[in-house]
């Protein structure tokens, strides 16, 4: 399988290239073209009960798509996200690694999407009650909306609510007031999430609730 | 290439910088123009060459063109001129040489005097999958210049290839098209998202955009103020 991640970073889309045999699993509706004769499945997103719950509380799509090439020649298709934005692949040796709601795109058949609780602490940070996880071996292919920034983090770091893209599993996340009571309102800051432990954390540079409201203001 | 033009900052952001010949006239959809040298000349109509008169103009509106179209005629020394799009994404073009391009309505920019923009093509009569969108057919001699939302990137056919209705911005009319569904199954097909997507058949060129403004906007449409 070949994938390459083109257009970075204001309209990342994947090109991918399978040999005959392979599969790519994605998210629904993420095919913008693929060759007539690729084999195209929808299945649930991990059995109808996971599936519905990362539907409702994880923001991902209850069905996912199995791209399979069933012929003899090299096929190939292209995958992209909802928002514009960059893109990144995460490679997986076993190990897992939580992914903020709606980033999954897609992945090779030996990665598999789970949920956990994330706590209360992560529900009113805004990050979800519930984390997405993915793992198992494999690459995973993630979007967000505008740039990607990759962080390492040893010890505690401070990302604004709905900046976090993904971040390791052993990492937790709390809300924390970014001044005092009265300084948080006005600096426009407001609720901030404190990210405690070390790892790697993916962020993206745009907000898509930023986005909203100021269009909201033209509404 | 009929109109010397550049696309920088692409494909973000991407705008068509367009270098007129003297006396080189470019026809352009009403507010594309982001600024111009001062010797070249804009006129509004709402004709084109050959494109008829305010029928054809009435065609444009319905298929979600300008009604009107801006007329930029170099002075003596010709002129600069820079085009800018609707949509946040990329543009490209291209060279025509008596053979038709069928481009999505909305995606038009701008073309050369000797190209005819005809609203009426109805190609997608049983569009099912999505309804607001519209087509017109550039043909003639000169380039034509047409924008995306998000980057733009080409796929050459030989034989058959799908694509998602939502992703095309262009074609070479010689490719015969049919809408079919995406999966082996319906249930596939209306489950996996996909519904309804284009089979092109044949031998050309499809230009296809990165991302869709139906999706983006479902997307946005949660947070957003209820009218």
């Amino acid at each position: 399988m070949n994938v390459k991640i083109e257009a970075k970073p204001a309209f990342a889309f994947l090109r991918v290239e399978l040999a005959p045999g392979e599969t790519i699993i994605a998210e629904a509706d993420a095919m913008s073209t693929m060759s007539a004769e690729l084999d195209m499945t929808a299945k649930f997103n991990g059995g109808l009960l996971n599936g519905l719950i990362k539907k409702f509380l994880g923001g991902e799509s209850l069905f996912v798509n199995h791209f399979t090439n069933n012929t003899s020649q090299t096929l190939s298709l292209t995958l992209v996200q909802a928002t514009p934005g960059d893109m990144e692949c995460k490679t997986l040796n076993g190990e897992s690694y939580c992914l903020e709601r709606g980033a999954y795109v897609a992945s090779d058949p030996g990665v598999k999407l789970g949920i956990r609780w994330a706590g209360l602490g992560s529900f009113i940070a805004r990050e979800g009650l519930f984390k997405l996880i993915v793992s198992g071996t494999g690459n995973v292919y993630f979007g967000a909306y505008g740039g990607i920034i990759e962080k390492e983090v040893k010890g505690e770091y401070i990302v604004d609510s709905g900046h976090l893209v993904g971040y390791e599993t052993t990492m937790k996340l709390q809300p924390k007031l970014s001044n005092g009571i009265i300084g948080s309102f006005t600096s426009g800051e407001g609720f901030v999430t404190k990210v405690t432990g070390n790892g790697k954390i993916y962020l993206q540079t745009r907000n898509l609730s930023s986005f909203t409201s100021w269009v909201n203001r033209y509404l | 290439m009929d109109i010397d033009v550049k696309f920088p900052l692409k494909p973000g952001s991407t705008a068509a910088e367009i270098t007129l010949r003297p006396g080189q006239k470019i026809i352009a959809e009403g507010g594309a123009m982001i600024a111009m040298s001062s010797n070249i000349n804009m006129t509004t109509s709402t004709q084109q060459k050959r494109s008829g008169g305010i029928i054809k103009a009435l065609g444009r509106m319905i298929s979600g063109e300008n009604f009107f179209l801006n007329h930029y005629v170099a002075g003596d020394e010709g002129g600069k001129l820079w085009l800018g799009t609707t949509h946040v994404g990329d543009m490209d073009c291209k060279e025509l040489n008596g053979e038709s391009l069928v481009i999505q309505g909305g995606s038009y920019v701008a073309c050369s005097e000797d190209v005819s923009i005809d609203a009426s093509w109805q190609g997608f009569k049983n569009l099912i999958s999505n309804e607001s969108m519209f087509w017109v057919k550039a043909t003639g001699k000169g380039t034509v210049i047409f924008n995306s939302f998000g980057a733009i990137y080409t796929i050459d056919v030989d034989g058959e290839h799908i694509v998602d209705t939502g992703h095309i911005v262009a074609f070479e009319e010689g490719l015969s098209f049919t809408l079919t569904k995406a999966g082996k199954s319906w249930i596939s097909s209306i489950l996996g998202g996909e519904g309804l997507v284009c089979k092109f058949k044949g031998r050309g060129k499809v230009w296809i955009q990165s991302h869709n403004s139906s999706s983006f906007g479902s997307s946005l449409s949660p947070k957003l103020k209820p009218k």
